[in-house]
């Protein structure tokens, strides 16, 4: 065991540019493939070399541990975020003529700095929000018999692979009946249907939607929700929502906790690698002929006919604008607005891959979240579904 | 596992150390040939030269973006200069190399036919055409440098790897109007 350095007179903190991180974990990778190309080596194929194999067993082991080590750097605190938001409340105190009182719960909560940074602005408008919707007037709070200074409390709280932060107010709670009004005016409801309050509050998320009459400077022009769908969909985040009238509202983000790393299903069509991540895989199937039916007044395009359902099929381009083979593999896959099925020619894996951002040219890649590095040294194209169904082909 | 491309790397240090003690880094440039053509880029904007690697094919770029390769750890695209510069394609072969540049902050990869030599060119030896962008289209040409009797074509690395149309009317023909 090694002991652990003298921590200096400021608490053992030191302060390290995010590049020279970025620079140490690139290396970590290099040196990570490095010691499995050394390790399984060709050469030393049908050798007894038990000194090798001790040692080299011993170096994984601790090239595994360095790994870990590494991916903790990039950690901070919930609370980084959390103090931003702090300080907005006196802004928001001011615009709305509320009391507002703020708590934190769970703020030493882990997640990846590069996560942290990009949590600010979607939390921001749901606090916004809630001190503008959710929470009472003063003089409303007290005619309700609750206390004059409205309360919104920030928790964090990790659970799995996945860190939940949660934006509860005590307020009024959500108004059954204005948005059901308001969806089914829009469409999203039929007239006379009574979903039940969890089916019902998502659709304040739909973009555009708002059943605020006055148009505030806080919120309420339904624009709000846009920036937070955009914003999940880049961390790969997922939002909840629970209300009850008179107690309070609690928005709650599931985010991923790194964003470095995806556990995906690897895919094959044509030369090309596609990476779907796991969760949004519901059901991969080699389909019979007479499942899919072709539309042809809708530009030939196709639908899986299962279980009652019908799936839009989706065909991802191939470069040299051949036909597709009729007996290909469909991955059925879930999205915001329904399931779809991707046509591939193989399924190759699923593995735990290293996440690249899209930088220079390869920003004009468009149904994609990133490129994927497998286990292999492979490069992957990241699949992402929402815009994939919206675009049609890859 | 492939074999790592370190190996390959023919790194632009040692040869370019010796000169950089004395001159100016923004007169460096680095020479590379596609077919009998000699063109040049800024040597401050090269990162290393590599062997070609392998090649993963990624979706939705244009086809002068040939795909991207897995260079320790970081992920390069890989722009074809020949095919941007819509000159026939050519095999690749075992002097096929990869400049890695980093223009603006991201990694791209230019595969060239072969790297001829880093040197330096005054600005005093760069004659440049006043021909900037027209039509939509930009000048990938910064200027053409004159070395003795011969003339290397020095291009703007941000142009070239950008996706903007090109100028073609004026590749090797810096002294002629263009119509």
């Amino acid at each position: 065991m090694l002991t652990p350095v003298d921590k200096g007179t400021d608490g053992g903190l030191l302060r390290i540019s995010a590049d020279k991180v970025g620079r140490l974990m690139d290396l970590i990778g290099e040196l990570s493939l490095s010691v499995a190309a050394t390790v399984h080596a060709p050469e030393l194929e049908g050798l007894e070399l038990p000194n090798f194999e001790a040692a080299s067993h011993r170096l994984s082991m601790i090239m595994r541990d360095v790994q870990d080590a590494a991916s903790e750097l990039r950690l901070v605190e919930v609370e980084e975020v959390f103090k931003r938001l702090r300080r907005m409340i006196r802004e928001m105190e001011r615009e709305t003529g509320k009391q507002i009182e703020m708590v934190s719960k769970g703020a030493d909560t882990l997640i990846d700095k590069l996560v942290a940074d990009r949590l600010y602005e979607p939390l921001l408008h749901v606090l916004r929000n809630s001190a503008d919707h959710g929470l009472e007037t003063t003089d409303g709070r007290i005619a309700a018999g609750k206390s004059p200074a409205g309360r919104i409390t920030l928790g964090a709280l990790q659970q799995g692979n996945e860190v939940r932060i949660t934006v509860e107010d005590d307020g009024r709670g959500l108004s059954y009946d204005r948005i059901l009004a308001k969806a089914q005016e829009r469409g999203l409801f039929a007239p006379g249907d009574k979903p039940a309050p969890d089916d019902l509050w998502p659709v304040i998320f739909q973009p555009g939607f708002s059943t605020a009459s006055e148009v505030s400077n806080l919120s309420g022009r339904g624009v709000g929700m846009d920036v937070l769908n955009t914003a999940l969909t880049t961390l790969r985040g997922r939002i909840g929502i629970s209300s009850e009238a008179g107690v309070g509202t609690t928005v709650s983000l599931h985010i991923p906790l790194t964003l470095s790393f995806l556990d995906c299903v690897i895919l094959r069509h044509g030369p090309r690698l596609f990476a779907l991540p796991i969760d949004m895989v519901s059901e991969i199937l080699r389909p019979q002929a007479s499942s899919i039916t072709r539309i042809s007044a809708s530009g030939a395009a196709e639908v899986l006919r299962q279980r009652g359902e019908t799936i839009p099929v989706i065909r991802l381009d191939r470069p040299d604008g051949s036909v597709e083979p009729a007996d290909g593999i469909l991955i059925v896959a879930t999205t915001g607005s329904g399931l779809m099925a991707i046509a591939v020619d193989e399924v190759i894996d699923r593995q735990q891959v290293v996440m690249k951002p899209l930088l220079g040219r390869l920003a004009e890649l468009r149904a994609s979240w990133g490129l994927a590095l497998l286990n292999n040294g492979d490069v992957a194209t990241v699949l992402d579904c929402e815009r994939l169904v919206r675009k049609g082909a890859a | 596992m492939q074999p790592t491309t370190s190996t390959q790397t023919k790194s632009l240090q040692d040869e370019s150390l010796s000169i950089l003690t004395s001159e100016n880094l923004d007169d460096m440039y680095l020479s590379f040939s596609l077919g009998s053509e000699e063109y040049a880029v800024g040597i401050s904007q090269v990162v290393e030269i590599v062997g070609l690697p392998r090649i993963m094919a990624v979706p939705d770029l244009p086809d002068y973006i040939r795909g991207v390769i897995n260079l320790r750890g970081k992920v390069i695209p890989l722009l074809d200069v020949r095919l941007r510069f819509r000159m026939g394609e050519r095999a690749y072969d075992e002097r096929t190399v990869v400049i890695v540049m980093d223009v603006d902050g991201a990694p791209i990869g230019l595969i060239v036919d072969g790297v001829t030599e880093v040197r330096e060119i005054a600005p005093s030896a760069i004659g440049r055409n006043a021909n900037g962008a027209h039509r939509g289209a930009q000048s990938a040409i910064y200027g053409l440098g004159r070395i003795e009797d011969r003339i290397i074509v020095i291009l703007d690395a941000a142009v070239l790897t950008s996706d903007c149309e090109i100028v073609m009317a004026e590749v090797g023909a810096g002294a002629k109007e263009h119509a």
